[in-house]
């Protein structure tokens, strides 16, 4: 303290210093009589001594300044430990509700994803026109890719299948399962950078035309085979053929999605070289992903594989159909757009909450200055200057908010802890882990810094601008409206926020009210159909004769079950996943255009399709009994695919070509209603029905439909009627229609359940903020209220008087808030579907919630001020 | 006399001497000088060249006080005070020098 409190009284500059005192000793050395000659060095050594001392203590001085400044701070929070408690909380709310968002913010957009290097992990994809969007590739296009690029390290194709789809595995016990798997080039693993934890991964001397070696996930080695040791070298059963598991990789792998096994793509062989098409019937649809060579650029990669592809098209007299390649970070196609502009939309959100919560804290820092008024008072009349006290101001609510980031990082580790209960499934990539890591800690510190200065700020311009002596003579009369009128700002912009959130949690809830009750296109009820997978594989299936008698057998035991009314097959679920996808197709004697084919997503149904999820057939006839492989090729097509392609004809009757079908026409015998492939299609979906009678398939789903109860309780009674026909089939993936349709919604409703929780959070901040400063204004204006009664007002008048107060700052926030809604309307219009950002009927009932909520929360203080009793007011 | 420079001094025993000059009272730079000259007999010489930066550079260290006083002419003067610190530093001095010196007297005294 001493050596701090010197430089303060030692205005003598640091030059002077030394010069006075080499003159004053020297001086003395004369009178002594002995004049040693003067050293010249010294003076230079001193100036840089003195500097350098000088400098260290203007930082002790400093540091001593803040550690008295936080001692004091704790001493001050102890004196008050309920408004501490209470602006603790309420900052950890915001900081841990933003930093738990951050975390995830932080895994879509910051983080690199947990490969090695993997900022030089691309995919290529190809884009053809015709497509309408990006494609797979073809296995022959991808060896040619591989060859001739020089801009990667290493490349390798993926066959990953959509939910489900997989091999099945028959155990020693019998028993048969359908595991998900990925089928992958040798590479594969080499080029992700994923090394095993057992064994080994793929080599490119295991490629061959019929590779029989697969690596386990760790889950599926531990679960499946209870982690046994031994486990590579083991055979196990795949579609009745035996294969050898070469190694095992950990489960913080996974690519695209959870696989439990891994195979090889059988090579192309020599007469697949002459068709273009491999013997798999999977080539097509094929993710390549390749590593870049160190320091080559994404640009440099698509120039070069742009003229490749070019090059392979031309040789291969493929010029008639334009395709272009697409080289794109690998991170950006795992995460996608949606939950990148999601996780924005979120820390928007929460950055609004967080705001309110300082609102919030700086009112009741405000509210106590006016109870610490006559202290800072006395400390300004004892010298200190307004900066040294509004530095002291400003730790004090840094130390607060340091306790609240302290808390909120605990809460955010609560809240990340138990998310993933929380977050639907598929709606983060399963390789992202949220937690609290460095960058969160970080996020937490800066947040909490800024909001120890935001709010700290309020406190500092009151009494930066507030007259120390008056404060000292007011016994409390007077109200310093000064500190009142930033209050009421305050509490005017967390109305704002709490409107601006308000309005984003009606718009969101509107576009989930109407994705939800959108009308599906078929009619039974979506609890009472029941589907599920099968897959027909090995030697017995290997004709379409059998294929066909296993679905027509299976179809005929469960429309047996008791409570059954309808069976079906179909290859694509109403509002769920198209196991064909779209297919181009040719309506004869329409004008072939050379580039763009129409395309229409084809599916392989039963005849009883229609009757078991109820499709109306709104012309012609649906498929009978007598549509069979030996009679005319048929087909039904969807309403939108009439009017789009069958324009001013009758459909029934036209003749239609599928590609992939060779040269066979088909006859359109129907028109089905409409049906919705999601409920937040932009287009009519275009579908084109076949009958699996004439194309049998053996991997396709079937649908079992009751007439009243749990479609649920029969599933048990569907396996068995399947095992009465082949007990090596498994049914997987079991999902009622109505678990198909609200796994369509799971992402906006995700959305609308996050964002509508915030906003009940914002518009419980905004009404406490609203009930504190009413309370503080009623108390502050006791006297006049006494004064006013004593009159001859009555209570109502009073209350009429709270009232108009409160009704003034409602109105200013309301007004600002949705101005900024407005405003910001723009930036969530991505996520609404059916409501414009600007939907009057949300702002509107914004405005009514805010309203009646703002009118509960000015109740008490209004009830208070009328019933302030002059008698006791006087005689304080 | 003229023999004695300052550099005969061992190196570091000039701020102990300096320590226990102050612990007699505040002193400014030539009254530190004077008194160490004479209380050696003359001994020890102290010239202004390493005096004042051992000076600044104790008080840096906290050793040492600094504030302006009066000189007996009159003038003004930098007076130098030991601080707590100083005093810890001068016990912690005295100790070493008394477990060297007799080190160095049981070698250079041995008969």
């Amino acid at each position: 303290m001493k050596r701090s409190l010197r430089s303060w009284l030692w205005s003598v500059p640091l030059e002077q210093e030394v010069d006075d005192e080499l003159a004053f000793h020297r001086e003395m050395r004369r009178r002594e009589g002995r004049t040693p000659p003067p050293d010249p060095a010294v003076r230079g050594t001193l100036l840089t001594l003195g500097r350098k001392r000088d400098r260290e203590m203007r930082l002790m001085q400093w540091l001593e300044e803040i550690w008295t400044d936080v001692r004091f701070a704790i001493r001050q929070m102890r004196c008050a430990p309920g408004f501490t408690v209470v602006a603790v909380l309420t900052l950890a709310l915001g900081i841990g509700a933003n930093s738990a968002i951050f975390a995830l913010a932080d895994a879509v957009i910051l983080r690199p994803l947990p490969f090695p290097h993997a900022d030089r992990l691309m995919t290529v994809e190809e884009w053809g026109p015709q497509q309408g969007g990006r494609s797979r590739i073809e296995l022959l296009n991808f060896h040619e890719w591989r060859h001739q690029s020089r801009t990667f390290d290493a490349m390798a194709a993926a066959w990953v299948p959509a939910e489900g789809g997989g091999p099945v595995m028959t155990g020693l016990d019998g028993a048969a399962e359908t595991v998900s798997a990925q089928t992958v080039t040798p590479q594969f693993f080499d080029v992700l950078g994923v090394a095993p934890i057992m064994g080994r991964t793929f080599a490119d001397t295991d490629d061959s035309t019929d590779p029989r070696v697969i690596v386990l996930s760790e889950g599926f080695w531990k679960r499946r085979f209870g982690g046994d040791p031994a486990i590579v070298g083991r055979m196990i059963t795949l579609d009745q053929r035996p294969h050898t598991v070469i190694g095992v990789v950990s489960d913080s792998f996974e690519f695209i999605r959870r696989s439990s096994i891994w195979r090889l793509l059988p090579l192309p062989t020599a007469n697949a070289s002459m068709t273009g098409r491999g013997q798999c019937g999977v080539c097509q649809f094929l993710q390549v992903v390749g590593r870049l060579k160190p320091g080559v650029s994404p640009a440099a990669a698509q120039t070069e594989m742009t003229a490749v592809a070019n090059a392979l098209a031309e040789r291969n007299g493929n010029t008639g159909r334009p395709r272009r390649v697409l080289v794109t970070p690998f991170r950006d196609v795992l995460i996608g757009t949606d939950l990148r502009i999601t996780s924005m939309l979120f820390l928007g959100v929460v950055g609004l909450v967080l705001l309110l919560c300082c609102a919030n804290v700086a009112n009741l820092v405000l509210a106590r200055m006016t109870i610490r008024q006559r202290e800072l008072a006395v400390r300004g009349a004892l010298g200190a200057g307004r900066a040294r006290i509004a530095a002291q101001l400003l730790t004090e609510s840094v130390v607060l908010a340091g306790l609240g980031g302290a808390v909120g990082l605990a809460f955010a580790g609560g809240i990340l802890a138990v998310a993933p209960r929380w977050v639907p499934d598929g709606l983060l990539p399963g390789i992202l882990t949220l937690g609290v890591d460095a960058h969160v800690a970080i996020f937490c510190a800066g947040a909490t810094l800024l909001v120890g200065v935001l709010f700290g700020l309020a406190p500092v311009w009151h009494v930066t601008h507030a007259p120390l002596v008056e404060a000292m003579n007011a016994e409390g009369r007077t109200s310093t409206g000064r500190g009142n009128r930033v209050r009421r700002l305050l509490v005017i912009g967390e109305i704002a926020a709490a409107v601006v959130v308000l309005c984003g949690a009606g718009l969101l809830l509107r576009t989930s009210l109407i994705l939800e009750s959108i009308d599906p296109g078929y009619e039974a009820a979506r609890d009472h159909v029941v589907s599920g997978e099968v897959s027909l594989r090995g030697p017995r299936y290997s004709t379409d004769q059998a294929v066909q008698q296993f679905l027509d057998a299976v179809q005929r035991e469960v429309e047996g079950i008791p409570g059954v009314s309808a069976a079906g097959w179909a290859t694509t679920l109403p509002m769920g996943h198209s196991d064909l996808g779209r297919q181009s197709f040719q309506v004869a004697g329409a004008e072939a255009s050379s580039d763009a084919r129409p395309l229409a997503d084809l599916q392989v149904v039963s005849a009883s399709y229609f009757r078991t999820v109820d499709v109306p057939i709104v012309a012609g006839r649906p498929f009978t009994g007598s549509d069979r492989a030996d009679t005319p090729p048929v087909a039904i097509v969807s309403e939108a695919l009439a009017r789009k392609y069958l324009a001013g004809r009758d459909p029934v009757g036209a003749r239609i070509a599928i590609s992939g079908q060779g040269t066979v026409e088909r006859e359109i015998v129907g028109v089905a209603r409409q049906v919705k492939e999601r409920p937040d299609e932009p287009d009519d979906f275009v579908q084109l029905y076949v009958p699996s009678a004439q194309v049998p398939r053996g991997e396709t789903r079937l649908l079992v439909r009751t007439a009243q109860g749990d479609v649920r309780e029969l599933v048990s009674s569907i396996r068995a009627a399947i095992g009465r026909v082949d007990r090596l089939v498994p049914l997987d993936h079991i999902a009622t229609l109505d678990d198909v349709a609200r796994a369509g919604t799971a992402r906006p409703r995700f959305r609308t359940t996050l964002v509508a929780a915030f906003a009940v959070l914002a518009l419980a901040l905004a009404m406490v903020g609203v009930s504190g400063v009413l309370a503080y204004s009623v108390r502050q204006r006791r006297r006049e209220f006494a004064v006013r009664l004593a009159l001859g007002a009555t209570a109502h008048h009073i209350w009429t008087l709270v009232w108009s107060d409160a009704a003034r700052v409602l109105a200013a926030g309301v007004a600002t808030g949705l101005t900024g809604a407005l405003l910001l309307g723009q930036s969530v219009s991505a996520f609404l579907f059916g409501v414009a950002p600007y939907d009057p009927i949300t702002f509107a009932a914004a405005t009514i919630v805010i309203a009646l909520t703002a009118t509960a929360a000015a109740c008490l203080p209004a009830w208070r001020a009328s019933r302030t009793d002059p008698a006791v007011v006087f005689r304080e | 006399m003229a023999d004695k420079t300052p550099n005969a001094l061992l190196h570091g025993s000039l701020d102990a001497l300096i320590l226990k000059t102050l612990a007699g009272g505040p002193r400014h730079g030539y009254a530190i000088a004077r008194f160490i000259e004479d209380t050696s007999g003359e001994a020890v010489i102290v010239e202004e060249g390493s005096l004042y930066p051992a000076l600044y550079r104790m008080e840096r260290r906290g050793w040492l006080d600094a504030e302006w006083g009066e000189s007996e002419l009159g003038r003004r003067v930098k007076m130098y005070r030991l601080t707590r610190q100083g005093r810890a530093q001068l016990a912690a001095e005295t100790a070493a020098w008394r477990e060297f010196a007799a080190g160095v007297s049981k070698i250079l005294l041995a008969q």
